[in-house]
């Protein structure tokens, strides 16, 4: 699939096939993507548990539910913790900026040295900025990129999931993970038993209140012609629309079938 | 036992069937004359009318109705009860707790109770 076409195929898929496994690959496929990420100063926060759901005891499965996310935590199949550890960053203490200098990614033409990251960059910048307010949120972010690379590689794996929010301290309990691993979201995956269309691309806010060109308050112009060329890529599709009389009947099929209120 | 009043007479019925009808545009006479016998056999259950579950399962926190997790965790208990307690198959007592956790979730009370028997449940 082109990479255009994953990024249209993706929704957040809510409906799964309980009882279709996931292949163990296509899990991988999904943590190699994400181990492939961006990652400021190559620190790599994000870490992950995987969790099938049916080797769960029931009763931590239990506890794992939510009043919002109980039932797409019995459906899916997988549940894949996605953490930011913030302990990283003092733990290497620049090592793997100084091996993006050996391998050339960072270079003294952009005044990349050892010396540099030993006496300057840990010391003076990383070091600090792990005792700084912001440094979860710099790390929670970097750690979103991780995450959406292994959402998008589900869909291109022919996958469906969604993001949802986990009780943390239940959560801590039963992985038994670091202290200082703060919970981000969890990724439940599975084949979808939804249409993978979903009943289209969900409301987004219009792109000229979302970016600007130049400064604040000057929307960056949508050009026509990009948009119609990305609908032909199928990265913009048909909208989803309220009340569109296919989807609606899908749910009511898809709660029929599965024993869900309506 | 709670005296009731015809169902249709209580505030979070007319929220119910109506909300229904918006959101699903299924509105026939016998589907909702079933789930109102449903709704009513749960009320007998529960010893409360209609507007006090709803009542129950909210609160009212700085001047905003708020759910009271509570009052949820109860009904959810006792939906689960009452759905036990049906004669006939699994897919019909998955049925009437689902009717029943419509009710609540059409009156704003978020329930998530996971698969109840649908389809391709075991019968019986």
């Amino acid at each position: 699939m082109e990479f255009k076409q994953v990024i249209g195929n993706r929704r957040s898929i809510r409906f799964f096939e309980p009882e279709k496994p996931v292949e163990r690959e296509k899990i991988q496929t999904m943590l190699e993507a994400a181990r492939l990420a961006s990652c400021a100063v190559n620190a790599h926060w994000a870490k992950a548990v995987v969790i099938e759901r049916d080797k769960l005891p029931e009763d931590k499965l239990e506890q794992l539910k939510t009043p919002v996310t109980a039932l797409n935590v019995e459906l899916a199949p997988v549940h894949i913790y996605w953490y930011a550890d913030l302990s990283v960053v003092n733990r290497i203490e620049g090592s793997r900026l100084k091996e993006l200098v050996d391998v050339g990614a960072l270079a003294p033409t952009h005044g990349w040295t050892h010396k540099f990251v030993d006496e300057l960059v840990y010391p003076q910048i990383l070091k600090p900025m792990t005792e700084s307010p912001g440094y979860a949120v710099a790390a929670a972010a970097d750690c979103g990129i991780a995450m959406c690379q292994a959402l998008l590689t589900a869909f291109e794996e022919g996958l469906g999931a969604c993001f949802s929010a986990f009780t943390p301290n239940i959560a801590k309990e039963v992985f038994n993970v670091p202290d200082e691993w703060i919970p981000l979201y969890v990724l439940l995956v599975g084949y979808p038993a939804e249409s993978p269309d979903g009943g289209g691309q969900r409301p987004r806010p219009p792109f000229e209140e979302q970016y600007f060109d130049g400064a604040y308050g000057t929307p960056f112009q949508r050009d026509d012609a990009v948009v119609e060329k990305l609908k032909q890529a199928n990265m913009i599709q048909p909208p989803a629309t309220p009340g569109n009389p296919e989807r609606m009947d899908e749910i009511k099929r898809l709660a029929e079938r599965l024993g869900l209120p309506l | 036992m709670t005296d009731l009043q015809p169902l249709m007479d209580y505030a979070t019925v007319q929220t119910w069937l109506d909300d229904l009808r918006r959101h699903w545009g299924d509105d026939t006479d016998g589907v909702n004359a079933e789930r109102l016998d449903i709704l009513e056999a749960f009320c007998r259950f529960a010893d409360k009318d209609p507007d006090s579950v709803i009542d129950e399962c909210l609160r009212v926190k700085d001047g905003e109705k708020v759910v009271r997790a509570k009052g949820r965790r109860r009904y959810a208990d006792l939906i689960t009860q009452f759905q036990a307690q049906v004669e006939g198959s699994r897919l019909k007592r998955g049925k009437w707790g689902n009717t029943v956790r419509s009710f609540l979730i059409h009156n704003g009370i978020l329930l998530q109770a996971g698969l109840q028997g649908g389809d391709s449940a075991d019968e019986g």
